[in-house]
C-alpha cells in the first residue's frame, strides 16, 4: 500500500543544482535534475516516477539506482526516504525476451 | 504442475545451509539459483572468517563454500543453478526461467535466500568504465584471475572495501587511497590494520568529488565534507587512477518478498527495505520462510547459521522432526548466532560510538580514524613488553573471534568464556615460537616479537599473505603499522605449513628499537 503523500504540501521552487546533469538511473539515463524537477511536476511517489520518467525499469529494473531515487525524490519532498513506499516488485523480476514470456507453460 | 515440500530460492550460504537441514531429515527439496555457479559470495571470499573454533573460524571462505557444497550433496539436495525466479506468489507457486522457458512450480514451503546486492552512490563521472562494485572487483580478481585495473581508489571502508583493498594489493594492484564520507572506519579495526601496513592512506570524513576520464577513469577527486556531508571547498585532492571501486553497503534483494505479499518493514539496523520475520525466519504469509541477507545485512557466518534455522523451521512446521528433536537443534544455533551477533559491530550497535572496550579501555581514535595503532597499543591486553619470545595481539575491538585462544599450546593467550573479549597474553608462559597464533589470526593481527636477541638486535615474525614470497637472506625495509619505511630489515625465516592454511610466517631482523614499531615487510 502506498502510504498517503500530501499532495497540498509546498515544497517551494525547482531550484537548480550543480549536479542536476548526474545521471542516477544508467539504465534508462534518467538524471538528477529530471527526478527532482519531475517531483515539483506532482509526481510525489516512486510508483509514479517509474511511469512519468522510466527510470528503475531498465536491465537492473532499479536493483541499482532505486535508493538514490528514493533519496533524492524525499529531499525533495521534505519527508525521510523510509516514508516513501518503493516501487511494487512484480514479475517477471528480471527483464527476458518476449519469446521466453510466450514459452510459458509450453514445458507443462 | 510439479510439486516440492520445499524450494529454497538462492543457493548462497544462507540457502544451502537452509536446503541441507530440511533435507538431513526428509524434505524433498529443490534450490534454484540465477548463477552458474552456486555457493553464493562465498567463492569469492579468500580471507580467513571470524568467530568460533566450533563455527568455522579461521577458515577461508571458499573452503567453506566447498564443504556447504559437499554437504548439501550429502543431504541429497537438488540444486538447479541458471534458474532465476522470476515470481513468487502467497500460494507459494513459483516462476523460474529456466532456458528458455518459464516453469511454474508449487511449494508446500519456500525459503527466500537472495541475498543481496551492491549499493552504489553517484558522482560526476559514475558511469565510466573503470567505476565499479567491490563485489566485481572480487570476482574479477578470485574467480577470473585479473586485475580489476592497475592503480585503484577504494570508496567505503566497511568490512567489504577493507578486505577487497587488500585482496587488491593481494593481487598485485596499488591502491591510491580508502575513502569514506563517514568520520570513522566501519569495518574491523584489524582490516584497517593490515591496509595501512602496507601503506595504504585513509580519507575519512572524505567522499568522490568527481571522476576523470572521456573513455575511461583516469583519475578521481576526492574533497573532505563537513558533519552534514557537504564539500568543504579548498579540500580536494587528486589520484591518477584507472578504477574506483565502491563498497558503500548492500541492499537486500527483497523483491520476491514483496511480491508474495510478505510484510515488509525498512529498518535502518537491517540495512534496508526487508519482510518481517520472526527468530525462526517464519514471515507474515504462511509457509514463506527469509533466511541470510535478504532478511538484513549481516556476514556469512551468521546468514548460514539462519540458513540452517530456517530449513530445521520448516521441517519442524510440516513435522518432520519432533517439537523436542527441533528445539534442541535450534536451541545450539541460536546460541552460535547470539555469539556471533555480540561485540561493538553487532546489529544492535550500528550507527552507535563506542568509547571503551567492554575491558573499560579508550577504544583507539587513530585506529577508527586513520587506519592503524600508535603509541595506545600499549593498553591493549594482548601487548605487553616481555623478556624473550612472545606475542604481540594487536586485537583492540570486542568481536566475537577466539581461534588464538586454542592455537597456543602453551596457553599464552586467553580470550575465556566470553567470545568477544580482547585477547589477553599471559607473561610467565613459555612461547616456543610455533606460529599457531599468528596464522590462526583472521584479523592478522598477531606478531611474535623477541626485542632483543643479544646484539642491539630483534626479530618479528608477522604474517605474510603476499606472493612471491621474499627469501630467507633477502634484504628489505621494515614498514610501521602507518606504512612508513622505518628501518633496514633482514629476512631471517619464512615458515610455510599446511596447518598455517597459505598465512606463511615471515621473521624479520630490525634494530630493538624498531621491534615494537615495524610490523611489516617489503623487499
Amino acid at each position: 500500500m502506498e502510504k498517503l503523500q500530501d499532495r497540498f504540501a509546498d515544497i517551494g521552487e525547482f531550484i537548480p543544482q550543480q549536479d542536476d546533469d548526474v545521471i542516477v538511473c544508467r539504465c534508462e539515463e534518467i538524471t538528477k535534475g529530471e527526478i527532482r524537477k519531475a517531483v515539483h511536476e506532482g509526481i510525489f511517489t516512486i510508483g509514479e516516477m517509474r511511469r512519468y520518467l522510466r527510470n528503475g525499469m531498465g536491465l537492473c529494473q532499479g536493483q541499482t539506482c532505486g535508493k538514490m531515487v528514493k533519496g533524492i525524490m524525499a529531499r525533495e519532498l521534505g519527508i525521510r526516504p523510509m516514508d516513501l513506499t518503493p516501487a511494487t516488485a512484480r514479475a517477471p523480476m528480471r527483464p527476458m525476451e518476449m519469446k521466453i514470456l510466450a514459452n510459458d507453460r509450453s514445458g507443462d | 504442475m510439479k510439486r516440492y515440500e520445499l524450494i529454497v530460492i538462492g543457493a548462497g550460504p544462507a540457502g544451502l545451509s537452509a536446503a541441507i537441514e530440511a533435507a538431513k531429515v526428509g524434505m524433498e527439496v529443490i534450490v534454484f539459483d540465477e548463477n552458474a555457479r552456486p555457493g553464493g559470495q562465498l567463492f569469492k571470499q579468500i580471507h580467513k572468517f571470524f568467530g568460533s573454533k566450533e563455527h568455522r573460524a579461521k577458515v577461508r571462505g571458499f573452503k567453506i563454500g566447498e564443504d556447504l557444497l559437499k554437504e548439501a550433496e550429502e543431504a541429497g539436495v537438488t540444486v538447479q543453478l541458471n534458474a532465476t525466479v522470476v515470481g513468487l506468489y502467497p500460494e507459494k507457486e513459483v516462476n523460474v526461467r529456466i532456458g528458455d522457458e518459464i516453469k511454474h512450480i508449487k511449494g508446500d514451503s519456500v525459503i527466500i535466500a537472495t541475498g543481496a546486492s551492491e549499493a552504489v552512490v553517484n558522482f560526476p563521472g559514475w558511469t565510466l568504465p573503470g567505476v565499479i562494485g567491490a563485489g566485481a572487483a572480487q570476482t574479477m580478481m578470485n574467480l577470473h584471475h585479473i586485475q580489476p585495473g592497475k592503480k585503484v581508489l577504494m570508496l567505503g571502508s566497511g568490512n567489504v572495501g577493507l578486505v577487497v583493498s587488500y585482496q587488491l594489493l593481494q593481487a598485485g594492484c596499488e591502491v591510491a587511497a580508502l575513502v569514506d564520507a563517514a568520520p570513522k572506519i566501519g569495518g574491523y579495526g584489524v582490516h584497517a590494520a593490515k591496509v595501512s601496513r602496507c601503506g595504504v592512506p585513509f580519507y575519512l570524513s572524505h567522499t568522490i568529488k568527481e571522476v576523470e576520464g572521456t573513455d575511461c577513469v583516469t583519475g578521481v577527486t576526492i574533497a573532505e565534507v563537513d558533519s552534514s556531508f557537504q564539500f568543504i571547498p579548498g579540500t580536494e585532492k587528486h589520484f591518477d587512477v584507472d578504477t574506483v571501486c565502491l563498497a558503500v553497503g548492500l541492499n537486500p534483494m527483497s523483491q520476491l518478498a514483496e511480491m508474495a505479499q510478505c510484510q515488509m518493514e525498512d529498518n535502518p539496523k537491517k540495512a534496508g527495505f526487508v519482510p518481517v520475520a520472526d527468530e525462526y525466519g517464519r514471515t507474515s504469509v504462511d509457509g514463506i520462510y527469509v533466511a541470510g541477507d535478504v532478511s538484513g545485512i549481516e556476514e556469512a557466518s551468521s546468514a548460514m547459521i539462519e540458513g540452517r534455522i530456517a530449513g530445521i523451521s520448516v521441517a519442524r512446521d510440516f513435522e518432520y522432526v519432533s517439537e523436542e528433536e527441533f528445539k534442541e537443534k535450534v536451541e545450539g544455533f541460536e546460541a552460535a548466532l547470539g555469539s556471533l551477533r555480540q561485540g561493538m559491530f553487532a546489529p544492535e550497535n550500528r550507527g552507535k560510538n563506542i568509547e571503551k572496550t567492554e575491558e573499560g579501555i579508550a577504544v583507539s581514535k587513530n585506529l577508527l580514524k586513520k587506519g592503524y595503532l600508535e603509541e595506545e597499543v600499549f593498553t591493549f591486553p594482548g601487548v605487553k613488553k616481555i623478556k624473550g619470545l612472545h606475542p604481540v595481539i594487536e586485537c583492540t575491538q570486542n568481536i566475537p573471534c577466539n581461534p588464538c585462544q586454542d592455537a597456543c599450546p602453551k596457553g599464552c593467550i586467553k580470550i575465556g568464556e566470553k567470545i568477544t573479549s580482547l585477547p589477553d597474553v599471559d607473561e610467565n608462559s613459555q612461547c616456543v615460537g610455533c606460529g599457531m597464533c599468528v596464522a590462526s589470526c583472521s584479523g592478522q593481527a598477531i606478531f611474535l616479537v623477541n626485542e632483543d636477541t643479544g646484539d642491539g638486535m630483534g626479530t618479528v615474525t608477522l604474517p605474510y599473505e603476499f606472493l612471491p614470497l621474499p627469501k630467507v637472506g633477502d634484504k628489505g625495509t621494515a614498514l610501521s603499522r602507518k606504512g612508513e619505511k622505518i628501518c633496514e630489515a633482514e629476512v631471517v625465516d619464512i615458515r610455510t605449513s599446511p596447518a598455517y592454511d597459505h598465512t606463511s610466517l615471515l621473521t624479520m631482523r630490525v634494530p630493538s628499537e624498531f621491534v615494537m614499531n615495524a610490523r611489516f615487510y617489503t623487499g
